[in-house]
């Protein structure tokens, strides 16, 4: 019997158990088995579909509530208002503030270094394109200088569900389901958005900050201010007169909404209560584990779950402490923790299981003479980090490299340059950008611009993710240029045929190895806007 | 997409995400379920398509008659975009499996119509095969099973299997090119 014929009976009877194949047409490189695959479906519509559980509808229901829940997090920032306390302190700086963006963004910093621990209602509310407002939610929150925080839904969807990080655990208690999740710490990849501190270093980040205005929030004097980030649209920042610190943002208006969020309540405190911050599983309630890490002591017992001695990082480097130590039994990784005040790491170290191969979107360097890639922020987890507790987005930086036989990662930082900062402390190598020198195609492509910002728009409203990926507007472009009636079937290009070999994140240079491919290599930039979320444009090519 | 949908114009409160899901998960569930044949994937796909799709219909008013419409056409996306990770995570990917033509039959005269060519096709086959295409596909039988039913062994009935779905290819494209002919 032929691999095939087992291939197409292991195929049929998962569709048979109602599970998703291994293997379906849309992926098997046997083109026999793309056209039995089909059949075999095509067959099975003469049969009653199997309808799911009868609680489908109340699931389907729970998950968009949480879906809800989690988008609001996302797109909710951080503000505060009504602050009493730390009134001395605002005195004292009060004379530096709103006299340029500097001492703006540097008032709210030193305003925010006095508050210890904070607790206060904030109130989501989205208006669409025709004016008319709607109250999203009502969340109560608790948040501490050192990062820790805690989040209870009032009112909304997400009501009663609650979400701790005390700096050693990280668990939401969900009422409808009656569970308690827990997580590992870091990297909180669903980290409550509401920071002070994260919403200061934004305005820190962004292009411009100006004073546009006065007008009172929640019953308090602030000043409006307009932020123009390094990426995206413009905000609006209220910020207390009194407080020196954020009190309601206002997001641009994007697919008809725009959100408001305004802290309706505010005091101050040395700390969160304990109570709130103490993990506990309420009576009634089942504990799930959705970290795949396993704590350990000493570099020794790694050793002997893993099978292999990790390299020796044992000493945090200068200004950081090693936090823990973890390892994925399941994928034979080990990680280290390391944080200081401002940032926290996790290194990452396991046996290469396949030759480096970086994500399309990342830009490449070398660290110590070794191909490594930045992802800034992370968007694909290729390689090493696709084990483990997965981090997607959030702003998470990673840098990946290889190196006798072994993957590396550190991800974490507030920057790609504090990234690649600590990594060269931790690995005492240095990193540098791969060289763009000589970068001159042949043929140069012109550019439509209108067509290009009107694409970027496109893009940012969530339609046409691949124009992110300059391995794939490469593929698109030599695809054409070999078939250019059009493409109908797979594209003549293959995705094995492409190998990004530049990428500095601004201009990138695409290699195709198909030998009936007119074009060798594609040039691209990032001509619209020059950060992770600018599109790739061709501008030039070299004939093969 | 958005815009080919109508939006109310009335002061109709918009419906609750209870309502919604309740008048409109079953159509949307089967639409899925024809094209990956399997009730893990059918699932997972309705709910991600009411994901993305639930917060527009709710603010910009979708009329309820659209709501059916509006998920089937985010659910095609969604396939689109799973066959395309497919690819990214260094699979091949059919892309002519992006092919609306592909993806369509959800127009019941049409769905009538490959029911008819379908069964034509079974019929052509001979009795052997088309037994175990019953048993194995239409009934949903284990190898072990309908091994036992037809007194063969195991092997032979995954050879049979193999072969008929071969000559049912075959068939199914004779059909559709208007030359169908006898093939055993």
């Amino acid at each position: 019997m032929t691999s095939n014929e087992i291939k197409l009976s292991d195929f049929i009877d998962r569709l048979n158990a109602e599970r998703k194949p291994d293997e379906d047409e849309h992926t098997t490189d046997s083109p026999e088995l793309k056209e039995l695959y089909r059949t075999v479906k095509r067959v099975r519509t003469l049969r009653e579909p199997a309808l799911p559980e009868s609680d489908f509808s109340q699931r389907l229901v729970q998950r968009l509530k949480a879906a809800e829940q989690h988008t609001r997090r996302q797109k909710v920032w951080p503000w505060l208002a009504g602050l009493a306390g730390v009134a001395m302190v605002f005195l004292f700086i009060g004379n530096l503030f709103f006299s340029n963006h500097r001492n703006m963004v540097y008032a709210m910093e030193q305003a925010f270094q006095e508050v210890q621990a904070y607790h206060g209602v904030m109130e989501v509310v989205e208006t669409n394109a025709a004016g008319e407002s709607l109250s999203q939610a009502k969340v109560e929150v608790w948040a501490a200088q050192d990062g820790s925080y805690y989040t209870k839904g009032l009112e909304g969807a997400g009501a009663g569900v609650v979400t701790v990080n005390n700096g050693e655990q990280k668990w939401q208690v969900l009422p409808d389901v009656k569970e308690v999740h827990t997580y590992p710490e870091f990297p909180d990849s669903y980290r409550f958005a509401f920071e002070l501190g994260q919403e200061i270093d934004e305005a820190k980040k962004a292009l411009s900050v100006e004073e546009v205005g006065e007008e009172p929030v929640a019953g308090r004097e602030a000043v409006v201010l307009k932020i123009v980030p390094d990426g995206g649209e413009a905000y609006h920042l209220w910020v207390d007169k009194e407080t020196k610190l954020p009190l309601q943002k206002e997001s641009a208006l994007q697919k008809g909404l725009q959100y408001r969020i305004t802290y309706t309540s505010m005091e101050f405190d040395e700390a969160i209560p304990a109570e709130l911050v103490a993990f506990r599983v309420p009576e009634g309630y089942m504990e799930v584990s959705e970290s795949p890490e396993q704590t350990i002591r000493h570099w020794h017992e790694a050793e002997h779950l893993l099978g292999f001695a990790p390299a020796g990082f044992e000493t945090a480097p200068a200004g950081y402490s090693l936090d823990r130590i973890a390892v994925v039994t399941d994928e034979g990784l080990v990680k280290v923790y390391y944080s200081n005040k401002e940032e926290r790491f996790v290194f990452t170290q396991g046996k290469a299981k396949d030759a480096f191969t970086p994500a399309p979107t990342a830009i490449l360097g070398k660290l110590d003479g070794h191909t490594a890639a930045i992802q800034a922020p992370m968007g694909e987890t290729v390689g090493i980090l696709s084990g483990g507790t997965p981090y997607g987005g959030a702003g998470f930086h990673s840098l990946v490299w290889q190196e006798d036989g072994f993957a590396y990662a550190v991800q974490g930082g507030k920057s790609q340059e504090s990234l690649i900062a600590f990594t060269e402390q931790l690995t005492d190598g240095t990193f540098e950008v791969m060289d763009s020198g000589g970068w001159a195609p042949e043929v140069e492509v012109p550019v439509d611009w209108e067509k290009e910002k009107n694409d970027q728009k496109s893009v940012d409203s969530g339609s046409s993710p691949w124009r992110l990926d300059p391995a794939f507007v490469a593929q698109v472009f030599a695809s054409l240029k070999l078939s250019p009636e059009g493409i109908s079937g797979e594209y003549p290009i293959k995705e094995d045929e492409l190998k990004v070999v530049q990428n500095d994140g601004v201009a990138a240079v695409v290699e195709i190895t198909n030998e009936e491919s007119p074009v060798e290599r594609v040039y691209l930039q990032k001509l619209v806007r020059q950060d992770e979320t600018g599109i790739w444009t061709v501008v030039g090519y070299d004939e093969r | 997409m958005a815009d080919d949908y109508d939006v109310q114009k009335d002061e109709t409160p918009p419906a609750s995400i209870e309502e919604i899901c309740s008048a409109t998960w079953e159509p949307v569930y089967r639409f899925i379920y024809y094209r990956v044949q399997n009730r893990e994937e059918a699932e997972d796909i309705t709910q991600e398509a009411y994901v993305k799709a639930m917060d527009y219909l709710r603010k910009n008013k979708v009329k309820p008659e659209k709501y059916i419409g509006f998920l089937k056409t985010v659910a095609l996306n969604i396939l689109r975009d799973l066959w395309r990770k497919k690819k990214r995570r260094g699979q091949r990917v059919d892309v002519e499996a992006l092919n609306p033509k592909d993806l369509a039959l959800d127009d019941p005269a049409q769905a009538s119509t490959e029911r008819m060519i379908l069964e034509q096709a079974l019929d052509s086959l001979n009795h052997d095969q088309r037994h175990v295409i019953e048993l194995r596909i239409l009934q949903g039988y284990s190898v072990a099973d309908t091994a036992k039913v037809l007194e063969k062994k195991e092997t032979t009935v995954r050879v049979i299997q193999y072969r008929a779905l071969k000559n049912l290819s075959r068939i199914l494209q004779s059909i559709e090119e208007g030359t169908i002919h006898d093939i055993q």
